[in-house]
């Protein structure tokens, strides 16, 4: 019954992005580099299923959480949250897993990533992996949700403590805890630590952050070439495959799509009317309603500064373990972890002026605390920089949170709103 | 007074006025007008011993004593953060806490830090500081908290252009571990079958601790050991319980329990046992900084830290010591540390035959009907079970 239904789970995922690539392949406007994404998160998930079937070792971990490790070893890593959220995506009801999560007495304060994350372990609609890995990176939801995890899935864990501030003594301390890290998985998986590997796939990550700065650049033209919220293929390639040799050919192929675009001076929509700032991310059930309503009103995300605006630093092959340290610190999101100062708050205004923002959306996630306790402070800021900003109550992964028809109601009337400007 | 009877404990007033008039209260007004500095502190985890040895009066801060509309709190941090958090803020907003000279938080959990992060911003108290806490007991996690508390002494030091001298760090080690000390012996008076002193006059005593000089409080503290340990005063409660959960300061909730035939024993709050549980270890090995980052990592833990198992094992053990027949645990809405904590606590106390009764609350609240059901109701089973 369990290995049916967890069958079923990522059978799910890997068909959508099946049909998914059937359809794009069908579009003459598609992009190569889409179709990649597609190919490469089905061959994610088939992974995980096959690591299962056939005995590979299969390592959760929650989010931001340094997989470049994993990957060294040659163990098979399931990004946890991802996985909630590309359910939520391609089934576009997640009301099993959060029930089931809700039954193992889990509250309606823990967000519905990490509701129906463990719900899904517990129901069997994600296998049970061999060891979880979790971080306090980026808030206390990551940082509590292993424990339960280890319960429900009877395997061993390591919290991987992150400290909040960037002190020379503070990064000595997360490198001792990768070091503890990999010891354990050393000692629970058998397999031993490929360090060459590792400065190898450091080496390839730091080119990742590359493209992806370069592709912001490309990203500042009028009209701008990516589409409206094509920066969730960002993350999830950073998420999925950090420093992987699929991940660099992606950021490639489509670096070259977007450059050629600007030289032709073809924008995403048509005419571009709107360029917005994103806060957040959008709730994944409504993202082909989302692609629609922002063809229709030009609206477009050129910008989301804790999602795809990277920090300053490369990354050394040399000093791989540091590397892998430095580059929590360099991770966009992690502005938001660590005291919101002037470096992290800066990004902000540096956004506005570099990407000429007209507006923002802010998706409040309603189990998501501390980035919903920004809001107020964002808005100021941007307010000061005559940029208004529209928040959206939403939550990631449950539909039964905001309806379509409300959505559409604030976007119109926001847009409206920007257009009166 | 809850079921204890009514008569002594006339020592108890002094606490309570303190309680009435914070922040006006005599002797931080008298504090501040002998020109001392005042730091509040956010968090458990931040070290007073270092405040106190810089000659500044540490107070803790906290919200409004009772449920109240925190529209300020909501606009400035949006409704899905706890109500602790959104009441503390709302306070500083509003310039309650105006009169501090520094504000120092620590990485504890997103409703602190984002407390702090929009203190700073918006309150714009002189003086801010944020230690990093690892969530872990390693030696690698003692020595970056002992980096730590260096660095707030450092920073303290050139703030106030001062040297925070070894003699008074020693002093205010010894004043502190006082405190301690004689609240553990207040405690031990609540290990009694009928304990002359309830659960909500210990909140209240502690409540005032936090918001007065520690030179004052020993003394008023043993005037009230004193006059509780030869008080005729007896609880009538009809089962023992244990508090667990968020952070808590309205007595009237505690009260409420006992209203309902509890004696709330003993607790776990950040606000009582885990706010005075260890002393600072003076080992010869260890520097007097030393020495304190140890006790604030090792405290008796909040549900931030990891593994979970310490705080669940000290719970067990609290409660085994105060004999308790039930545990409540309170969860403030959005106090995603505690809710995490839940079903494993839950289980870990099922399998020591110790029952617990989950409520999810409001921080300040007194009560209302629903919970004062839902207590009734455990309280009848830990009756029955205790027959
Ligand atoms: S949704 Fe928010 S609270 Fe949940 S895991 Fe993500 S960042 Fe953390
Ligand atoms: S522990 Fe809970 S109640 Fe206390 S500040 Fe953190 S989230 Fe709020």
């Amino acid at each position: 019954m369990t290995s049916q239904m967890t069958e079923n789970k990522l059978s799910v995922i890997i068909r959508a992005c099946r049909l998914v690539r059937r359809m794009l392949r069908a579009d003459p406007e598609a992009r190569r580099s889409q179709l990649m994404y597609y190919s490469m998160l089905e061959e994610y998930f088939a992974r995980i299923l096959r690591a299962k079937e056939e005995g590979g070792f299969l390592v959760g971990h929650t989010v931001f959480f340094p997989a470049e490790i994993i990957y060294a070893m040659g163990l098979v890593p399931m990004h946890t949250e991802t996985a909630t959220w590309t359910m939520a995506l391609f089934t576009g009801d997640c009301s099993d897993i959060l029930a089931s999560g809700a039954r193992l007495g889990m509250a309606q304060e823990i967000c519905t990533p990490h509701r129906g994350l463990t719900g899904a372990f517990a129901s069997g609609a994600l296998p049970h992996p061999d060891v979880m890995l979790w971080s306090n990176m980026v808030c206390d939801n990551t940082a509590k949700s292993g424990e339960l995890i280890m319960e429900v899935c009877h395997c061993p864990g390591f919290l991987l403590d992150r400290p909040f501030k960037r002190s020379q003594h503070e990064i000595g301390y997360l490198v001792s805890e990768l070091e503890d890290m990999i010891c354990f998985l050393e000692e629970r998986s058998g397999r031993k630590m490929d360090w060459d590997k590792l400065s190898e796939i450091v080496a390839r990550m730091d080119r990742q952050i590359e493209l992806v700065r370069q592709i912001n650049e490309l990203r500042k033209n009028v009209p701008t070439p990516f589409r409206p919220q094509g920066f969730l293929e960002l993350l999830t390639v950073d998420y999925l495959f950090p420093g992987q040799p699929e991940a660099l050919e992606y950021l490639e192929t489509l670096h070259q799509e977007l450059t050629e675009a600007v030289r032709e001076g073809r924008g995403a929509v048509k005419p571009e009317r709107f360029r917005l700032m994103t806060f957040f991310i959008p709730p994944m059930y409504l993202m082909g309603f989302l692609d629609r309503m922002s063809r229709q009103f030009g609206a477009v995300s050129v910008i989301e500064p804790f999602f795809t605006y990277w920090g300053e630093g490369r990354l050394e092959a040399s000093r791989p373990l540091e590397s892998v340290a430095m580059k929590s610190y360099m991770i966009p999101e992690m502005r938001m972890y660590g005291p919101l100062d002037e470096r992290a708050l800066n990004a902000i205004v540096q956004c506005v002026d570099d990407y000429k923002v007209d507006g923002a959306i802010y998706y409040a996630d309603v189990g998501c605390r501390h980035s919903c306790a920004t809001i107020k402070l964002f808005k100021d800021i941007l307010a000061e920089k005559g940029v208004p900003t529209l928040v959206v109550d939403c939550d990631v992964v449950d539909s039964t949170v905001t309806p379509e028809d409300e959505v559409r109601e604030k976007l119109e009337q926001f847009f409206e709103l920007l257009e009166e400007r | 007074m809850a079921n204890v009877q009514d008569s002594g404990l006339s020592m108890l007033e002094r606490f309570r006025e303190v309680n009435r008039t914070f922040p006006r209260n005599r002797e931080l007004v008298e504090w501040r007008d002998r020109g001392g500095k005042v730091f509040g502190w956010l968090c458990t985890y931040v070290p007073e011993e270092v405040i106190h040895a810089a000659g500044v009066l540490p107070i803790r801060i906290v919200g409004y004593s009772q449920e109240t509309d925190l529209d300020d709190g909501n606009a400035y941090m949006y409704v899905n953060n706890c109500s602790f958090s959104r009441s503390c803020l709302q306070l500083g907003l509003r310039g309650e806490y105006d009169f501090l000279d520094g504000v120092v938080g620590g990485s504890t959990c997103d409703g602190a830090r984002r407390l702090f992060d929009l203190w700073r911003q918006y309150v714009r108290t002189p003086f801010h500081h944020v230690l990093t806490v690892p969530r872990k007991y390693t030696d690698r996690a003692h020595m970056l908290y002992h980096c730590e508390v260096l660095e707030f002494k450092q920073h303290l030091e050139e703030y106030l252009g001062l040297k925070i001298t070894e003699e008074a760090l020693y002093h205010s080690i010894l004043l502190y571990n006082e405190s301690r000390e004689l609240l553990r012996k207040l405690y031990d008076l609540r290990k009694q079958e009928k304990p002359p002193i309830s659960g909500a006059e210990t909140m209240e005593v502690l409540n005032a601790s936090f918001r007065m000089p520690k030179e004052v409080f020993n003394q008023w503290l043993a005037d009230l050991l004193d006059e509780a340990s030869r008080s005729e005063r007896k609880s009538s409660g009809r089962v023992r319980l244990m508090l667990v959960g968020s952070v808590l300061t309205n007595a009237d909730f505690v009260r409420f329990i006992e209203d309902q035939g509890g004696m709330v024993v003993t607790d776990e709050l950040c606000t009582s046992t885990r706010y005075w549980g260890d002393p600072v270890v003076l080992d010869s090995g260890l520097s007097l900084t030393e020495a304190i980052s140890r006790r604030y990592l090792n405290n008796f833990p909040c549900a931030r830290m990891f593994p979970s198992e310490e705080r669940f094992d000290r719970i067990i053990q609290a409660a085994l010591g105060f004999r308790v027949d039930g545990v409540v645990s309170q969860t403030i809405r959005y106090c995603v540390p505690y809710a995490h904590d839940l079903p494993l606590l839950e289980k870990r106390l099922r399998e020591c035959g110790i029952p617990m009764l989950a409520l999810d609350i409001e921080y300040g609240t007194s009560g209302s009907g629903q919970i004062k059901t839902r207590v009734q109701a455990f309280i009848e089973m830990l009756e029955a079970k205790r027959r």
